[in-house]
């Protein structure tokens, strides 16, 4: 039976296009430094740390954990990198809470971060293999027939995109932190915007970001040490399929139905939309809102599109469960770090410390992340009360 | 029946970076583009060279740096007989830890010397400077035996 675990400390680098003034260390070091103090904890209160970024050849640093150690302060202690493609912040985050709730440790600090500005993501992502075609496609190309089946299959209007747009972009100007700031973005603006890859438009596409996310999970002993209200953890879980195989139903993976119900019966939550407050949810092309709604459960299969046009995911149409209020993937997206944003911002809503884009009152929260080809999963529900 | 022919093709697979040092190895580099070598105070008041970004017994930020001399000693060496296009010496010459005047910890450089022979543990070294010194760490072009 797993320990009770509860993030007592979240610390986040404003995300930005380019952080010049820092190296990769300064980067990770700024969001474990925030995180401690958000805990009011030091560095020998931290007995592990587990960090998490996208696949090395994003940023052309072989196994970057290996020098960050210092910067994070464990010459000494146990070190641990996850690899899960874009779920990989989410997965770290549970690497590091199943570090708590195994009882081994007690204080376990966790980040994860990525420096796209001195990156070659785009293109490190799809690298030409001999006697294939080179599709050059990039994250864009690979989920845009996807999202095409499923508009075809759902028979949503062409719309439904351009509205998650334009709600995380709203979302994401009340939060400071957040990389894109348009407080005036329209659906006129973002239908006007370029096609990248059928039916993604510029404006639906996440932002490269440099940025860092960190959180302080601990046992529950130790909970009461921290200053601020805890995010109790109330659920995990993680799923994987592989990529390609004859009839993998691409638009709404098993895995991840398969990771919702865990997480979702280990929280004891039977209708995620009624039983959850709000989301934080790996959204980096719009489209995906409607899936994830599907695959996650909070509308029936073909019907989630109904909830985004709705408003019910908008904190600004007062919508009965925002998704993304922080501005999620569409806002900021640090790769190796936008999982573990999801996963810190549902915390920071339970803990009542999201500032202006808090959902009133939340007490249950899902963050949730996924990588690779739609085929890793990483979720968890956190809660503002000890289960 | 016939064997298939069984394929293989030879890829190459290469993308840009860039990089930022921070205002720590920054501040080393552009030493390096004015001349001068710049270490870090740690906190058990060791001097480091090249620096560190953090102390690495009390994870703390460090940011007292310390101009070290352009002189040093040999702490330890590997004679490099036949060097190869990519090394930074086209005649012979050792690799050696190097510790500088005003360093507690060696770096590793390059020391030019005649023959093996010349080099000891203890023997005193200076630095050569590049023709032209841009902040990279090739801005020194080697050290060479003082009174050579």
């Amino acid at each position: 039976m797993a320990k009770l675990a509860a993030v007592v400390g979240i610390g986040q680098t404003h995300y930005k296009t380019r952080r010049g003034d820092v190296s990769i260390a300064g980067l990770v070091r700024e969001a474990a430094v925030n995180a401690l103090e958000d805990a009011g904890l030091g560095w020998d209160d931290i007995e592990a740390v587990i960090i998490g970024k996208a696949p090395d050849m994003f940023e052309g640093v072989i196994m970057p954990e290996i020098y960050l150690t210092d910067a994070l302060g464990c010459n000494g202690k146990p070190m641990l990198r996850v690899h899960t493609a874009g779920s990989v912040g989410g997965s770290t985050a549970l690497v590091a809470a199943s570090h708590v709730q195994s009882g081994m440790f007690k204080r376990v600090l966790t980040v994860t971060f990525e420096k796209q500005s001195e990156s070659n993501a785009m293109w490190a992502l799809s690298t030409p293999q001999p006697f294939s075609v080179h599709l050059n496609a990039g994250a864009g190309g690979y989920f845009a027939p996807i999202i095409r089946e499923y508009m075809r299959r759902s028979g949503a209007p062409y719309d439904v995109g351009i509205k998650v747009a334009v709600k995380d972009r709203l979302h994401g100007a009340r939060n400071p932190l957040a990389h894109l700031q348009l407080p005036e973005i329209t659906m006129k603006e973002v239908e006007d915007s370029m096609m990248l890859w059928d039916p993604i438009r510029f404006l639906e596409a996440c932002p490269s970001s440099d940025g860092a996310c960190a959180m302080v999970i601990c046992s529950e002993d130790l909970v009461a040490e921290s200053p601020k209200p805890p995010a109790w953890i109330r659920g995990v879980a993680m799923r994987s399929e592989p990529t390609m195989y004859a009839g993998r139903e691409e638009v709404s993976p098993q895995a991840g139905r398969d990771c919702a119900a865990d997480v979702y019966r280990q929280a004891g939550i039977t209708d995620p939309r009624r039983d959850l407050d709000c989301a934080e949810v790996y959204v980096p092309f719009s489209w995906y809102e409607p899936m994830w709604l599907e695959n996650l459960g909070f509308a029936p299969e073909g019907e989630g599109w109904k909830l985004t046009m709705s408003g019910a995911t908008s904190l600004d149409e007062g919508g009965d469960i925002p998704w993304n209020c922080s501005g999620g993937v569409l806002s900021s997206n640090p790769i190796g770090a936008s999982g573990m944003i999801r996963f810190a911002e549902a915390a920071r809503q339970v803990r009542g410390d999201a500032g202006a884009h808090q959902v009133e009152g939340a007490r249950l929260a899902l963050g949730h992340a996924y990588g690779g080809g739609a085929q890793f999963f990483a979720m968890w529900v956190v809660g503002a009360d000890k289960p | 029946m016939a064997q298939p022919d069984v394929l293989s093709q030879a890829f190459e697979l290469g993308f840009t970076y860039t990089r930022s040092t921070g205002p720590v190895v920054g501040r080393f580099l552009t030493g390096l583009r004015d001349r001068r070598i710049f270490g870090i105070r740690a906190s058990d008041g060791r001097v480091i060279v090249p620096p560190m970004e953090y102390d690495p017994a009390t994870a703390e930020a460090l940011d007292e740096f310390v101009e070290v001399g352009q002189q040093g000693e040999i702490v330890s060496w590997c004679w490099v007989k036949q060097p190869r296009a990519s090394h930074p010496m086209d005649t012979a010459f050792a690799w050696a830890m190097i510790r500088l005047d005003g360093a507690d910890v060696p770096m590793i450089h390059c020391v030019t010397a005649a023959a093996e022979e010349d080099l000891a543990t203890g023997a005193r070294v200076q630095v050569v400077w590049a023709a032209e010194t841009r902040g990279y760490i090739t801005d020194i072009r080697c050290f060479e035996l003082i009174g050579e």
